[in-house]
């Protein structure tokens, strides 16, 4: 009685969307060509090969092997460290790209991943600095670590989800809120630690690294901390510090990079996300809260459990974001964080936009991110542009992202016209019913 | 055969040979319509049919893909709305687009207000709209505020509005669907003054009562397909509903004598407070509903029905007294709790009852995603799922474009409610609450589901029935209640009574002593 007529190849509403984003990506980079033209024909100082160099730096910035020796020229091929670092960059930013996606399917705005990757980042690394590995193993001490961090963001996220649920404030606001209070909150309980850096005196500001092990010694008589190399004589209490997350053997790939197992962590998690909205009943009841709170409520779903839910781990991912990047033991955090929210959360918004909330799309759009951040940075040492060139990519990007409807709708109307100029007789013999 | 009739200047409107496509359906195909000077011209279909394509045609709203619109005979082209008003059409929609907290005035006004150096100046305006309510027998009181005054005034204001701005050709879209019973009469009574003073009216409905009253010819629609016209005299409306749905349609619901058992819900004392107001929405009314029989609580709308169904259900709180199903207390307890024994076909199909972004087989689970049938071990039984989705397809008749796979969204109304309807019978629970179930349907589906409910009601099932269409009161229940003011004002036997008498009880001009809970009402 229905007639089901699947849908071509490049109708359907999943190809659309896919057909969409990258239609937005590839503007976005035109328009980062424009540029550079533009900026290389007004300057003296570039000439037309520098301009060539910017174009393909833009592109192929991660692929670059650096100026041959001998001509100057940019060499291209496949560059291990360059490699390694995009994806040890893309590992936060599919996280709190997941965080925003999650919320967004339960219909929720999650602007407060800044503030929950700061509790993420806090927690974790209180918890890997303060236990000692001298009692614990170091893995355990990892594990507390990142599970103390996920829960931190966790929790940070459930304020807006609660204030939400139970009283109907917008979650912008308050997540908005959250994000300023997380930034003061953590430069607060580091000022009061112990744990403020005294290793590296010589740097500005105070800075931490999870792969340094630190000993508390007593030397005569007088307790201290001490770097790697206790001194001579001196007595052990305990040993901290030393706990960073496993490399995976990716370095071995990614030669001379940054890159560890937290991005396979990452991509597992968005798989996982992936496969609790769409194929268990927890998805199909946040899903159904965020498309029509009411018809929830009807059918008995409890709506406010679910809000408060999905806030939660949206919050869980944003505060894993922090919390590998803390533990990757190569990086630094600068605790003063009052002044300055963590860009890598409000990017996620991007990272969730250009996926179309879709979380496996999100490890694409993740990467490529990340890809554009190295690109950036290679153009800047390279070439005689700099990197605010792919800053102007992204937000174009972002900009055409909120417009994928359009564009959708655009690629619709084409494909049917396309049809109709072909197929219009067959048409007169669909049936109705 | 029609091209020679069309350039006949008797007609003020003819849309010819219209054919309008929408992505796997034909929406109108090869539809003529003529409408004559002076004349009520009633557009009759089911849902679906493709009358308000053929409406948003006319108003400028869709392109169609063949066809003229023509004007005195003038091909006229109507790209936007604006087009369609610079030629004199205008429409009260079904929902009205009035300004609630302007003043009637304001609103004939909006959007063709005179200026006086940029000031805005009401008083000719005022002698206008006053000539033309009196010429027309159109009461309203200028100076109230639209959130103020009955629904069947803001619809004069609507009606007003076209006027003001010297329209000449009147589209009513289910203007009666939101009237008491005096005020049908009314409207219809206005309609027949405009149309002899010359106004030409389309008149789009499926209720047959009133088309056989105020229209002289009728154009019938069926999915998308023009069926003919005919002349009111010439016809009846067992001819027309024929005509509409293709094939004899039982007007008249045929039930046996109820057989009333148990008792299924026992409401006591039960009241709901307000969200609008410090009174009660509900107050302290008590009734019993027993298994094999439907019962229907009557009245106009905001009375306190939505409210009471809301604390029924648990979607809002109750503020005193308490509910029973089933001999069990569920005043206070989860929507979900209260499920067991109690199924809901809700008033607000598009907030309440459907995800509307969700396919049609994500919404025929979403009370029951949870049951084991269709999960396990929370992972989702697609197949499951669509094979459940296909069989209440298969039995309730629901149509849409693409299967258990269409968005709703997508869906007619139409549908969407005999979805809505399947999923809450199949569920197969004890109490059956149905609020406006065939609002908005057309004969062959409100006939469909009136047999349904009886059926329902054989199979010993208790039926809570809200309604505010008088016929469906009367022909389908056993019993009537009458809801005025949040409050029970009488009991009524449909057998015994007509809908004069329910319309003094639905206004409040009369009310009873009821013996249950008495003491309370004095």
């Amino acid at each position: 009685m229905i007639i089901m007529n699947k849908e071509p190849f490049f109708q359907r509403d999943g190809v659309r969307t896919l057909m969409a984003s990258l239609i937005s990506i590839l503007i976005g980079m035109l328009s980062g060509v424009i540029v550079i033209v533009i900026v290389g024909l007004t300057n003296d100082s570039i000439s037309t090969g520098g301009i060539w160099d910017g174009i393909r730096m833009v592109f192929l910035g991660v692929f670059n092997k650096g100026r041959d020796a001998a001509t100057g020229a940019l060499t291209f091929g496949f560059n291990p460290a360059f490699m390694g670092n995009m994806l040890f960059r893309a590992m936060p930013l599919i996280l709190t790209g997941l965080s925003v996606a999650v919320a967004y399917k339960t219909g929720l705005f999650n602007i407060g991943a800044p503030g929950q990757y700061l509790a993420g980042t806090c927690a974790t690394l209180f918890l890997a600095l303060s236990i000692p590995t001298s009692s614990i193993p170091a893995w355990m001490v990892w594990l507390i670590a990142f599970l103390g961090g996920m829960l931190a963001g966790a929790l940070w996220g459930c304020i807006p989800g609660l204030l939400k649920s139970l009283l109907n404030i917008n979650e912008v606001i308050a997540c908005i809120m959250t994000n300023w209070l997380a930034a003061c909150l953590v430069t607060w309980f580091f000022d009061m630690s112990s744990l403020k850096n005294v290793l590296e005196g010589t740097k500005t500001g105070y800075i931490y690294k999870t792969s340094t092990v630190i000993h508390d010694v007593i030397v005569d008589g007088v307790r201290t901390v001490a770097g790697a190399n206790v001194p001579e004589g001196a007595t052990v209490l305990a040993t901290r510090g030393g706990v960073a997350t496993s490399r995976m053997g990716l370095d071995t790939v990614f030669r001379g990079s940054q890159v560890n197992g937290g991005i396979v962590i990452a991509i597992l998690l968005a798989v996982l996300f992936y496969i609790i909205m769409e194929k268990t009943t927890l998805g199909y009841q946040l899903k159904a809260c965020g498309s029509n709170r009411y018809a929830a409520k009807y059918a008995g779903i409890q709506d406010r459990r679910n809000i408060v839910l999905s806030m939660a781990m949206a919050g869980a991912m944003a505060g894993t974001a922090g919390s590998l990047y803390a533990l990757s033991g190569n990086t630094e955090f600068f605790w003063t964080t009052y002044q300055s929210l963590p860009a890598v959360g409000f990017t996620g918004i991007a990272v969730a936009l250009l996926a179309v909330n879709n979380p496996i799309g999100v490890i694409f759009s993740g990467i490529f991110m990340s890809y554009l951040n190295i690109n950036g940075q290679q153009l800047t040492n390279l070439t005689a542009y700099n990197e605010y060139i792919t800053d102007v990519i992204i937000a174009v990007i972002v900009y055409l992202s909120a417009f994928s409807l359009i564009i959708k709708t655009w690629l619709g109307r084409k494909a049917k016209k396309r049809k109709a100029a072909g197929v219009s007789a067959d048409r007169k013999g669909e049936v109705r019913g | 055969m029609e091209n020679q009739q069309t350039k006949n200047p008797e007609y003020v409107i003819e849309m010819i040979h219209i054919t309008k496509e929408f992505p796997g359906i034909i929406a109108n195909d090869d539809i003529t319509l003529q409408l004559k000077k002076g004349e009520i011209h009633a557009l009759l279909g089911e849902n679906g049919a493709g009358k308000s394509t053929l409406m948003s045609v006319l108003f400028g709203l869709y392109q169609p893909e063949k066809g003229e619109i023509r004007k005195n005979g003038q091909v006229v082209k109507i790209s936007s709305p604006n087009d369609a008003t610079a030629l004199n059409i205008g429409m009260v929609h079904q929902h009205f687009k009035l300004i609630d907290v302007f003043t009637v005035l304001d609103n004939i006004i909006l959007g063709a207000e005179d200026t006086r150096a940029g000031f805005l100046s009401r008083k000719a305006a005022r002698e206008k709209v006053k000539a033309l309510s009196d010429r027309y027998g159109l009461k309203v009181d200028l100076d109230a505020k639209v959130e103020d005054i009955t629904v069947g005034m803001q619809q004069r204001v609507e009606i007003l509005k076209m006027l003001y701005r010297d329209n000449d050709i009147l589209i009513f879209d289910e203007p009666t669907a939101v009237l008491t019973p005096q005020e049908i009469d009314e409207l219809m009574q206005i309609m027949k003054n405009l149309a002899a003073e010359g106004k030409s009216i389309l008149f789009i409905s499926h209720k047959l009562n009133e088309i056989m009253e105020v229209s002289d010819r009728i154009t019938v629609l069926r999915k998308g397909k023009y069926i003919g016209t005919v002349n009111t005299a010439d016809t009846d409306k067992q001819a027309l509903s024929n005509m509409m749905v293709g094939r004899p349609v039982q007007l008249v619901v045929e039930k046996e004598e109820a057989h009333p058992g148990e008792v299924v819900l026992d409401v006591e004392h039960f009241t709901v407070p307000s969200r609008l107001h410090h009174r009660n929405a509900v107050n302290d009314i008590s009734f019993q509903v027993r298994e094999g029989e439907i019962v229907c609580i009557a009245g106009i709308d905001g009375n306190g029905q939505t409210d009471f169904i809301y604390g029924l259900t648990g979607l809002e709180k109750v503020s005193g007294g308490r509910a029973l199903i089933c001999g069990q207390d569920v005043t206070h307890l989860s929507v979900k709790k209260r499920g067991k024994n109690l199924s809901h076909i809700p008033e607000d199909r598009h907030k309440h009852g459907l995800v509307l972004d969700f396919t049609l087989e994500q919404n025929m689970v979403l009370e029951r995603f949870i049951e084991p049938e269709f999960q396990h071990g929370c992972f989702i039984r697609f197949n499951a799922i669509r094979a459940y989705t296909e069989k209440l397809i298969e039995q309730f008749d629901v149509r849409s474009g693409q299967g258990p796979v269409t968005r709703v969204r997508a869906m007619s109304g139409g549908n969407q409610q005999k979805a809505i309807v399947a999923r809450e019978l199949d569920r197969d629970k004890k109490l059956i609450i149905a609020v406006q179930p065939t609002r908005g349907l057309d004969v062959g589906a409100i006939e469909n589901i009136h047999r349904m409910l009886v059926e329902q009601r054989d199979a010993g099932k208790a039926v809570l029935l809200v309604s505010l269409e008088l016929e469906e009161v009367m022909s389908l229940s056993d019993r009537i209640l009458v809801m005025y003011e949040g409050e029970i004002v009488g009991e009524l036997n449909p057998k015994e009574t007509n809908v004069q008498e329910l319309g003094l009880y639905m206004t409040g001009a009369k009310r009873q002593n009821r013996q249950e809970g008495s003491d309370h009402h004095e």
